[in-house]
């Protein structure tokens, strides 16, 4: 597995979606820095400016700009991520490659999910890389605690896991990224809308048998806009407001994820 | 001494007597296990349907049982659509059977064990455009769980062998015959007690596709079972010690080659000159009906020697010189094309 974790990594650098997405990574991160800067006053408090705005004290400023900047990052790089992504796990089913590895000493689901795995670490490398050097430099230079962005990160992981889970599963069933894709990106679009279901749907759907196929859709789901939503709030206050779309998120990762293996096992190519 | 150049066309792979005579690879077939199968490959009443998408049932393998013993080349042939690549994907654990058993060396297809000494070049490989050989082989043999440091070893030698050894661009810039190569030395990394090999002189030229040949029995005289599937029947005929032709989905024949192209009973006299004077001496001996003349050539099939034999002395008396005698054998190709044809043979 390990060894195919390396080379979807080794993969995805030679596909361009993922150097744009290293490229927009590190735009991002100059951009934050160079519009952000910490001075002190006469008086000798530290504040915190950005362009004209009014200048912030360390303690309420620095859980603000790192709330910008996961706000600016995260929806985003989900969906950039998910482009970047998921040709590792499609290209894996390619006639010609797939005679190559699946008829070689090795499982296929090690081989499919050390691809998946790939695919996560990615999209974890260029959001650290696009969030990672503001935070430190604020943790730097103002002595308030950054830590809390790690945290987030790893919510947000989750988040993408899901919907990288429901790429590999579409993956199986037929050929090329686009429908894969399309299901992983219409459950991220679907997702503030159930979470805000009662003003949403409920508003077009009044039949009890709707609203209850709704409420199910919303529970199995993965609910990234609720975990963005838990991100900034970590971010902001350092408490996990509900654990709800963190568990039921992960358990709906792990079935799908269980369920690709199988089928991938069983799938006679 | 065969150095490899970036040009498919022109690259050699190194000669049987290199420097590097799979030396190791000798030594690790001298470690094989003792108590390997006789059979490297056993087929059983393999039945392979698929259900298309209106619910029609196709077969594509139809109660096929064969065996390949271990340290031989067995020869798979058959039209497009026979059922060699399906044959081939379940001895690979990539499909699996409707009904029936497969076993490699002893296992099941499925026993990702098993496959770790099985080596296989696929008739039509995708190869990654941004590995380049070395790496791809690394990645190659990772996949199989070869030692990293028995790989450090190997690979240099193995590119060597497939005359790669000078290739270090990426794979993009591959001609296709340096990617059949490389598909070959894929097939090698993890020095494979059975080879399955899909159409692999496929895109090399006529020198490429010698080498492929001695490569082959080369391998073979190490005590390693090849399972070739090719379209050029002649290469068959030449390096396989066992046949099978599938057609639609059956075994039709399997036999040794020797069996395929046996005499026909007829004889091919070739002589230097045709006038009247020699027809009528042949047409004394075989009678009018049975002779067929093309230009100097007489071909006719004897009841025994002795008529053959009276033939010539009766040319000889005419007097005609005799260039040649030849008996007419069935060439491979001839045999299966009368098989798939429907024709006896």
């Amino acid at each position: 597995m390990f060894a195919t974790f390396v080379n979807s990594l080794r993969e995805s650098m030679s596909r361009r979606v993922a150097l744009v997405l290293f490229g927009v990574a590190i735009l991002v991160a100059v951009a934050f820095n160079s519009v952000v800067h910490v001075r002190a006053l006469a008086n000798g408090e530290m504040m915190i400016f950005v362009g004209t705005q009014t200048p912030m004290p360390p303690l309420t400023g620095v859980p603000s700009l790192l709330q910008s900047d996961l706000r600016a990052t995260g929806s985003l790089w989900l969906l950039l991520a998910l482009f970047a992504a998921a040709p590792l796990l499609t290209a894996t089913l390619e006639n010609g490659w797939l005679e190559l590895v699946f008829s070689k000493g090795t499982a296929r689901w090690r081989i499919f999910l050390g691809r998946f795995l790939g695919g996560l670490t990615l999209y974890s490398l260029t959001f650290v890389l696009a969030t990672l050097p503001l935070a430190l430099r604020l943790w730097w230079t103002t002595g308030v605690a950054t830590w809390r962005v790690g945290v987030a990160l790893l919510i947000q992981t989750f988040s993408f896991a899901a919907l990288l889970a429901v790429t590999a599963l579409v993956t199986l069933p037929q050929k090329g990224v686009a429908l894969p894709l399309i299901a992983s990106a219409a459950i991220w679009l679907l997702s503030p809308s159930l979470a805000m279901r009662q003003e949403t749907f409920y508003r077009i759907f009044s039949s009890h048998i709707a609203r209850g196929i709704i409420d199910w859709a919303y529970r199995i789901l993965p609910k990234c806009s609720e975990l963005e939503d838990l991100c900034m709030s970590f971010v902001e206050r350092g408490v996990i407001v509900s654990s709800w779309p963190i568990w039921s998120t992960g358990l709906f990762t792990l079935a799908i994820l269980g369920m690709t293996v199988w089928m991938l096992e069983r799938k006679s190519f | 001494m065969g150095r490899a150049r970036h040009d498919g066309a022109a690259a050699r792979f190194a000669p049987v007597s290199s420097h590097w005579q799979f030396t190791e690879f000798e030594r690790d077939v001298a470690a094989l296990d003792e108590t390997m199968t006789s059979q490297a490959v056993e087929v059983r009443d393999l039945t392979k349907t698929y259900r298309t998408f209106r619910g029609k049932t196709v077969s594509a393998l139809n109660n096929v049982s064969l065996y390949v013993e271990t340290g031989t080349i067995f020869g798979l042939i058959g039209q497009n659509g026979a059922g060699k690549t399906t044959l081939i994907k379940i001895l690979l654990g990539l499909g699996t059977p409707t009904t029936g058993e497969a076993q490699l060396l002893g296992n099941s297809p499925r026993d990702a064990a098993a496959r770790r000494r099985v080596g296989y070049l696929p008739e039509q490989m995708r190869l990654p455009d941004y590995f380049q050989a070395k790496n791809f082989l690394l990645y190659m043999g990772r996949l199989n769980r070869v030692d990293r440091d028995a790989m450090e070893r190997r690979i240099p030698a193995l590119l060597e062998r497939v005359g790669l050894a000078d290739a270090r661009n990426p794979v993009k810039t591959f001609s296709k015959g340096m990617r059949q190569r490389l598909g070959l030395a894929q097939a090698l990394v993890n020095n494979p007690e059975v080879l399955f090999l899909d159409e692999p002189t496929d895109g090399l030229d006529p020198l490429g596709r010698k080498d492929v040949r001695e490569l082959l029995v080369q391998l073979r005289a190490e005590g390693r079972t090849i399972f070739l599937n090719s379209h050029l029947l002649s290469e068959v005929e030449l390096v396989c010690d066992r046949i099978v032709i599938l057609n639609k989905g059956k075994v039709a024949r399997e036999a040794t080659p020797d069996e395929f192209t046996r005499g026909t009973g007829e004889y091919l006299v070739r002589v230097a000159a045709v006038d009247d004077a020699v027809r009528a001496a042949a047409a004394v001996v075989v009678g009018d009906g049975s002779a067929e003349w093309t230009q100097n050539t007489l071909r006719f099939a004897p009841h025994d020697r002795a008529q053959l034999n009276c033939l010539v002395d009766r040319l000889r008396g005419v007097p005609v010189e005799i260039e040649s005698i030849e008996p007419v054998r069935l060439s491979l190709e001839d045999f299966f094309l009368q098989v798939v044809g429907g024709e006896e043979p």
